[in-house]
């Protein structure tokens, strides 16, 4: 399932921004045989291995959409980006951008493509950013009258104003990212990618960027596909979540219909007396009697897993059985949910599409 | 149409400006990168031109610089003016750590390029130009320096016209040095010892020129040869046509010889990069 939030035409006849049909992308490497005989046989003789790093995956994304892309570490997420954004090819399938071929971009589709990249600098090192962005102002043929009303906008927005003729070097890391972010914002594009774009930074300005990436998507329908480990950004920038499990989509669905999954459930947390009996057996069929589950345990405390519903009705029973010194009552962690979607697949995660 | 007509030099100047940024930022590093280089070799030469006639003076009986021995059909104060030649046109030559192309494909730097509405190489035809608009400003100061501290031995070109022959060839050559470094630096995407192989085709270009010994004085073998390629045309030619011992009609066969390498040796440029970005893996991402 989609969210299709936007209404406007999207790709260049009126299709999907993006569309992947059955892509994969095999890297090739050799195998690399430890000793010193393995070290001989390795400048010999190497036997190549090919990694499958996407697995056929399928995606269709629309004009406006903003799309959470997550996935353990290798999941494909990133080579997924690299291929719909036209860095490096697909072994086989087909990746398309705004119509046409990601591989094959012309100058008119790249001009509505950014890239933002938390781990690799887009603008220049050794400039201030303010000479990065008027480089880029001529890559893009930005107006002289968009570049300056861009930049006042985009720089008071994440409150860098001040810092636009330091040298980017000298900035500190939150710095640096909003400068790359107002640099790939400056020519008004229609898609962007953004991979961790807030990895390593302090939670101000993890906020303020994710404000600015709202506001631009509220405001002018942008397209964002977004990888992100921090499943917050992903909360609070993106409707749809892709997730990727082993270079294959392991659910693809609403923000909201993940969320009710979420919000539906409650995390209890029961502080106990570290000395305290409990006798587990008859908790956990109490539990079972109320739709709940023990979800951890530890000398002091216990977490259980129940639906919002019938919340009211566990509590007391919690009190009951058990010598409770404090009781903490908590949404579900949509880590949680993200974790067993890896670790069992969606449907075993609480269902659904994939 | 205008617009987009105007947009690639526009940026090709910004690309100008802002290498030239880059270079000046470091005053350390300016000078040593882009004022002092090219002066050892000369210099070397220099002590071992003046070993080899002064024992070639000796074995006639002569003393140094005081009779025409001759070398190779070169005698010792010819041998210092080409030397003096060799300072200057040693500045304008774009040299093999000028890129750092290389470094940004290792690290994944080049992805950010890939899609931007533009030809990469544009960035680096700014730093081109750049080094030579630079490197002729420091030319012409070092040619000054020389001939006000020796005007006896430097050398003085025989006419305007021959000065802006060599100028062209020297350019022309400088610019196929430039397209075999980027050649040799897009080897990045499938190697990792791209700073070996500049190191050598450095000294290959060099030595096959007359960085060292001029192509002229070499066996006459060596030197049908070497005189088809652009080094020659870039090093030993230039400065025997400042000299007066080449003349038009040598410098228009040299431009032809040149020309055709660099268009060669452009489309060998367009033909890796396009094979290169077909392995890149865009690292670090």
């Amino acid at each position: 399932m989609s969210v299709a939030s936007g209404t406007k035409p999207s790709g260049a006849d009126g299709g999907p921004v993006l569309e992947a049909r059955g892509v994969r992308k095999v890297f090739r490497t050799f195998e690399r045989v430890p000793g010193l005989r393995g070290i001989l046989k390795n400048f010999v003789a190497r036997e190549h291995v090919d990694i499958a790093a996407l697995d056929g995956v399928d995606l269709r994304v629309e004009r406006g959409e903003s799309v959470g892309l997550i996935g353990a570490n290798g999941a494909g997420k990133t080579t997924l980006v690299k291929i719909l954004a036209g860095i490096v090819p697909a072994s086989s399938g087909e990746a398309r951008l705004l119509g046409r071929d990601s591989f094959d971009l012309r100058d008119a589709e790249k001009r509505r493509l950014a890239l933002v990249m938390g781990q690799k600098s887009q603008l220049w090192w050794d400039l201030p950013p303010i000479d990065s962005f008027r480089l880029l102002k001529e890559i893009y043929g930005v107006s002289d009258a968009d570049f300056a009303e861009r930049l006042a906008r985009f720089a008071s927005m994440l409150e860098v104003e001040d810092r636009l003729k330091i040298q980017l070097r000298q900035l500190s890391l939150g710095q640096r990212m909003k400068m790359e972010i107002i640099g790939a914002f400056l020519h008004s594009p229609e898609v962007v990618f953004l991979d961790e774009p807030t990895i390593g930074l302090d939670l101000i300005s993890r906020e303020t960027i994710r404000r600015f990436l709202v506001g631009l998507s509220e405001q002018r329908a942008v397209t964002f596909v977004l990888t992100s480990h921090d499943l917050e950004d992903i909360e609070e920038t993106c409707r749809r979540i892709v997730v990727l499990d082993q270079g294959a989509v392991a659910f693809d669905g609403g923000l909201t219909d993940l969320s009710q999954r979420v919000t539906g459930k409650r995390a209890v947390e029961v502080h106990v007396h570290p000395n305290a009996r409990v006798d587990e057996e008859a908790l956990v069929a109490e539990l079972s009697r109320h739709g709940a589950e023990l979800a951890g345990r530890s000398a002091g405390s216990l977490t259980v897993i129940v639906s919002a519903e019938r919340l009211a009705e566990l509590v007391p029973r919690l009190f009951a059985m058990l010598d409770v010194k404090d009781l903490s009552v908590e949404r579900q962690p949509l880590e949680r949910l993200i974790r067993e979607i890896y670790r069992r697949g969606i449907d075993a995660a609480g269902g659904g599409e994939g | 149409m205008t617009a987009a007509a105007l947009r690639a030099p526009t940026l090709l100047l910004r690309a100008v400006a802002y290498e030239f940024r880059k270079r000046i930022q470091f005053r350390a590093g300016f000078f040593v990168r882009e004022v002092l280089n090219g002066t050892v070799e000369p210099l070397v030469m220099l002590f071992v031109y003046t070993a080899l006639y002064g024992s070639a003076a000796a074995a006639a009986g002569e003393g140094v610089g005081t009779e025409p021995v001759s070398l190779g059909g070169w005698t010792y104060p010819e041998i210092i003016q080409y030397v003096a030649g060799l300072v200057v046109v040693r500045k304008l030559i774009f040299h093999s750590r000028a890129l750092d192309l290389a470094t940004e494909i290792f690290e994944g730097r080049v992805t950010k390029y890939l899609v931007m509405p533009f030809r990469f190489f544009v960035l680096h035809q700014g730093r081109f130009l750049q080094f030579t608009l630079l490197q002729l400003a420091v030319a012409a100061l070092v040619w000054c320096i020389g001939y006000a501290a020796a005007p006896a031995y430097w050398l003085v070109p025989v006419s305007v016209a021959a000065t802006l022959q060599a100028g062209v060839l020297v350019l022309m050559g400088s610019y196929c040095c430039f397209l075999i470094f980027f050649i040799l630096n897009a080897l990045a995407f499938w190697l990792d010892v791209v700073w070996s192989l500049l190191v050598m085709a450095w000294f290959v270009i060099g030595f096959s020129g007359g960085a060292l010994v001029p192509v002229s004085q070499m066996p006459a073998a060596f030197y049908g040869v070497l005189s088809l390629g652009f080094p020659y045309w870039m090093i030993t030619a230039p400065i025997e046509l400042l000299m007066g011992r080449l003349g038009t009609g040598d410098f228009l066969l040299g431009a032809g010889l040149v020309a055709g390498q660099l268009v060669a040796l452009d489309l060998l440029r367009r033909w890796v990069w396009r094979r290169g970005l077909a392995r890149y893996v865009g690292a670090g991402m």
